[in-house]
């Protein structure tokens, strides 16, 4: 009684299989160029971040959280930094930053506008959110074997994996934020003949701002959140180190990376925030 | 001239405007198309012309449809049928990048709620069309500056929006419409969400804005006061159609019906009734080297107690005598001029009522009225002065 | 809009959870089903000595093919034959036999005790018992797939390396395996980082001196692993890495297990660098010992299972070919090579297995 009737044998996700077969065996050279693309990227970013001396690096987070925060919140950081230095995390934090951050670059470059579009275009947000519905809730799992028959191991797919799982804040926010500039305002933008673009650039991104970065700062923080899966597909960093120590049941190591990547979630949070709080106006 | 003609203009709101549309022109009422289609009708067949340099003042209550009629004649609403000239060209067939030029040069528009960039300085809301237009930095720059001072915002430039007071707001709502230099300014109620002492004072400003540029304005607003303060016309507006259009003495005088006459009960007539309006029209006048004889007969003929001296030639007015003068001079032989009286009281023809109320206390003549010219055109006599309050 | 778009999000977590329920029904009744289809065995079998509490035998799943196969074998014959109910539980193969100490888990069918480097710590103190050899055939080390060495004149590809043989010789090769990350260097893909083989190859990499032209990069985890040499072999690309058999890759793919020196006990060690080929290793049986004493039925049964790597790649083919389940797998298997098991179990339990495969 309680068992599904077996009268047809749905596969749906052979055709996926079939899919994702054909585009690695037929469409190689896209997704080569796109690997390369985004690992050129990454090497260049990865080669100015581990370029800057380490002092720097704590200098420059020290002098951001003091302009942004205050004194206090700029030791805060820096004693944070210090701790992952000595922790013997360094290395690993620098690459675990060009991966998060790589990830986070591309999900602004497409988030924003298909946020933008989405506010705009009733339709396309129709088709958009239930994507991202299920970008958020398919387990990364099922997409991270696909993104390595496409890109291969390592930082690619993880990169690939990150993004999936970091964009859907920012597409989110961003429509909020456009959807919520206030009526009277683009309103009286309109009333002005402005071309879309003028509206955009001059009254709805800047009023959005504040929404937007919030997304901005959702979507680093979901980046952070994947720094461990990621490294289940290879990708080096702080998130191998836990991925070794889980697997090893050794606790000492686990404790000591998986605070790494806390302390460097918060500073990354905390920064990120208050950047957006420098874009509220009082009405 | 006609600068804005409006013909039959309908805004349904809702999925299938036009299937309500078909509904309306069959005669059928607002409520009756709310029952039958959920579609609201905002504005329905309204017909209506602005003059060039006139202050047009919409009138009505909330749901009358006036801020719907407003966002019609720049496009912020789109008409569901009618057709609205703009120096007679139609402005619903215009284009995008037309309706663009349109927006950018001919008309601007000030909002109730301002409509303010909070991201923006106070000088830079004011560039806000200017950049739109693509005007060179330091000329926006210049002009902008120059509205600010216009309207009496000088040195506040820099300021965040949040900064200002909600009078000081709409001032740079103004100057932000002004600086565009447009034929058209649009007006939603603009001063409603300011306390009173601040609004007069921006009555007072608009008044004299008004005269130095003689704009085309339409201005919207619920309060029957400020409508017949700064309206050369006005027109009310119910339920989505026009009750009346006229001047707002024609509306006092000849109220179209009762909703009219409920709606202007509690106006303050001495702020609208002018001189003009209450005047009898050059009537007895009396000739400075007339003889009294004559002017006795005169004034014995007519029903008036007091007669006004003019001379023939200019038509100015030197005095006013009274039977009991007249009779004194023909008895002593004296000439009219000696024996008028000077102290009487003359006001210009658009002098309201509750100028010359005051005024008229100081005498017990009748009031003379002036042209420009200082020449008698008419005189009231102190009975018709209260009665015009009633 | 937000609230309806919020309400409408709402009904569709009330129908999951519906779905989620209705599931959770069925898989709690259709082991009462199961039960009486096996006609009664609790009252049936007079010889057990504590017939009324049957304890559910938990099969670690550590997430590989052939390891599911043998789950699925020895459930099967476990159930229909003794009465037992079973269940898989997943989970990374360290924390399987932690599992498995605790006693959350039962048995491990398949034990690559060369990878968990604890496992024989816990087997000396006694805190798992090791029941018997699964099989011992298999193999591990670097391989390549075929075509790199011969060329697949069906797919158009010609041979890269056609004097590839010994470890030793991908010195030579670096430019044909390139590590998109590291210009300039090569890619050996290491097995995930927990295995303690990962380790090995890493000391083996350096002791050929291969480490200088070679990352020789851990791969997160086994199925990534798996999905690399996938998505190069369907590519038809080079690719060198660490991998084991039996699974179903080295089933399905053609592949080449790279040369090393024969086993040598001497030279099975850091110092000299793990310098020669993986012992086969004996792929055991672990349970949970207080488990194994308390049930000596299941304990001999287990004891007596042995298969072969060979045995156990057919039944993953057949499963590859016929896109079986692995359950359909194990009952053809059982069918299929039913001399294979019938000396593991009692005549009797032999009878009901046999009757429950009908």
């Amino acid at each position: 009684m309680n068992q599904f009737p077996d009268i047809y044998d749905l596969n749906a996700g052979d055709y996926v299989e079939d899919f994702v077969k054909w585009l690695t065996t037929d469409h190689m050279a896209v997704f080569d160029s796109i690997r390369d693309g985004i690992l050129a990227f990454l090497l260049r970013m990865q080669s100015i971040i581990s370029f800057i001396p380490w002092f720097v690096v704590i200098g420059l987070v020290f002098f951001a959280g003091w302009r942004l925060k205050g004194v206090k919140s700029g030791l805060f950081y820096t004693a944070m930094l210090l701790t992952i230095g000595f922790l013997g995390y360094w290395n690993d934090t620098l690459l675990t930053i060009s991966v998060v951050l790589t990830a986070v670059i591309i999900s602004l470059l497409i988030g924003i506008p298909f946020g933008i579009l989405s506010a705009n275009y009733k339709k396309m947000d129709n088709i958009v959110r239930p994507v991202l519905d299920a970008m958020q809730t398919m387990p990364s799992f099922v997409y991270l074997i696909p993104a390595i028959m496409l890109f291969g191991l390592g930082m690619v797919p993880a990169v690939f994996a990150t993004t999936i799982y970091a964009l859907p804040p920012v597409i989110r926010l961003t429509t909020l934020a456009i959807n919520s500039v206030s009526r009277d305002m683009i309103e009286a933008a309109e009333s002005f003949g402005p071309t879309a673009w003028q509206a955009l650039i001059k009254v709805e991104l800047p009023q959005a701002m504040p929404t937007i970065m919030a997304g901005v700062n959702q979507t680093t923080m979901m980046a952070m959140a994947m720094v461990v899966v990621s490294s289940m597909i290879g990708a080096k960093g702080l998130g191998y180190s836990v991925l070794i120590a889980i697997n090893r049941t050794d606790i000492a190591m686990g404790f000591e990376a998986g605070i790494s990547i806390v302390f460097l979630a918060i500073i990354i949070d905390r920064l990120t925030q208050s950047i957006g709080d420098r874009f509220k106006y009082e009405e | 001239m006609e600068k804005i003609r409006v013909e039959n203009l309908t805004k349904i709101f809702g999925k299938h405007p036009h299937k309500a549309l078909e509904e309306l022109k069959k005669g059928k009422n607002r409520e009756e198309i709310f029952n039958q289609t959920h579609h609201t009708v905002g504005i329905g067949g309204v017909s209506f012309s602005v003059f060039e340099g006139e202050t047009f003042v919409i009138m009505g209550l909330s749901g009358s449809g006036k801020s719907t009629l407003i966002r019609c004649l720049n496009l912020l609403n789109k008409p569901t049928d009618g057709k609205i000239f703009v120096d007679d060209e139609n402005i619903l067939d215009y284009d995008k990048k037309r309706l663009r030029q349109f927006r950018q040069d001919k008309i601007a528009m000030v909002f109730q709620h301002f409509g303010l960039f909070s991201h923006r300085t106070v000088l830079e809301n004011v560039q806000f069309g200017l950049e739109v237009k693509g005007m060179e930095k330091e000329e926006r720059r210049t002009k902008s500056l120059e509205m600010l001072k216009a309207v009496g915002l000088e040195g506040w430039e820099d300021h965040m929006i949040s900064a200002l007071s909600g009078g000081m707001k709409q001032r740079v709502g103004l100057a932000r419409a002004l600086a565009n230099e447009p034929e058209i300014i649009l007006m939603d109620e603009p001063f409603s969400a300011l306390d009173p002492l601040i609004r007069r004072d921006m009555h007072t400003e608009l008044l004299d804005l008004q005269a130095k540029l003689r704009k085309t304005i339409i201005f919207i607003t619920h309060d029957v006061n400020e409508a017949f303060k700064l309206g050369d016309r006005i027109a009310v507006l119910k339920d989505g159609e026009m009750v009346q259009i006229g001047t707002p003495e024609e509306i006092l005088e000849n109220p179209a019906n009762e909703y009219i006459t409920n709606f202007i009960e509690d106006i303050d007539r001495s702020r609208v009734i002018k001189a003009e309006n209450i005047m009898r029209r050059r009537v007895l006048k009396i000739g400075r080297n007339t003889s009294a004889k004559i002017a006795l007969e005169i004034l014995t003929d007519s029903d008036f107690d007091h007669g006004f001296v003019t001379d023939r030639e200019n038509n100015r007015i030197h005095g006013v005598v009274d039977a009991d003068d007249l009779l004194r001079a023909i008895k002593e032989k004296l000439s009219i001029e000696a024996v008028m009286h000077t102290n009487f009281v003359a006001v210009r023809e658009d002098t309201y009522v509750k100028e010359i109320l005051e005024i008229a206390s100081e005498t017990k003549y009748p009031v003379a009225v002036i042209n420009e010219q200082g020449q008698y055109v008419g005189r009231i006599q102190r009975a018709a002065l209260l009665k015009s309050l009633v | 809009m937000t609230i309806r778009h919020s309400k409408g999000i709402f009904l569709f977590f009330v129908l999951v959870l519906m779905v989620f329920m209705i599931t959770a029904c069925t898989q709690e009744a259709a082991p009462e089903a199961s039960q009486t289809e096996g006609e009664e065995p609790v009252a049936e079998e007079p010889e057990q000595e504590e017939p009324e509490e049957l304890e559910t035998i938990i099969f670690g799943d550590a997430g590989w093919d052939s390891l599911r196969l043998h789950n699925e074998i020895a459930g099967f014959i476990l159930n229909h034959g003794y009465g037992y109910e079973y269940d898989v539980i997943p989970g990374s193969t360290p924390n399987i036999l932690e599992g498995i100490v605790k006693g959350d888990v039962t048995v491990l069918m398949e034990m690559w005790q060369d990878n968990i480097p604890i496992y024989p710590e816990y087997r000396e103190e006694g805190k798992v018992i090791e029941l018997g050899t699964n099989f011992d055939d298999n193999a591990q080390g670097l391989y390549v797939p075929r075509y790199v060495i011969e060329g697949d004149p069906e797919r158009g590809i010609e041979a890269s390396a056609p004097d590839l043989k010994h470890v030793e010789d991908l010195k030579n090769y670096a430019d044909l395996f390139p590590d998109p990350e590291d210009p300039g260097m090569g890619l050996i893909v290491n097995g995930p980082p927990s295995w303690a083989v990962t380790t090995i190859m890493e000391v083996k990499g350096a002791h050929y001196g291969l480490d200088e032209m070679y990352n020789i990069s851990g791969s997160g985890t086994e199925a990534a692993l798996a999905a690399s040499l996938t998505a190069a072999y369907e590519r038809g690309e080079p690719w060198v890495g660490y991998y084991w058999e039996p699974t179903w890759i080295t089933g399905k793919y053609d592949l080449v297990l790279l040369e090393e020196a024969p086993y040598d006990d001497d030279l099975w060690n850091e110092e000299s660098g793990y310098a020669c080929e993986f012992k086969p290793s004996d792929i055991t049986i672990a349970i949970n010992p207080e488990f194994s004493e308390k049930h000596p039925v299941v304990t001999e049964f287990l004891t007596n299972y042995e298969t072969s790597s060979a045995l156990t790649a057919v039944g993953l083919a057949y499963m590859q070919d016929n896109e079986a389940e692995i359950d359909e797998a194990a009952q053809w298997f059982i069918k299929e090579y039913e001399d294979l098991w019938k000396d593991w179990v009692t005549t009797e339990a032999h009878e009901k297995v046999m009757a429950a495969l009908q």
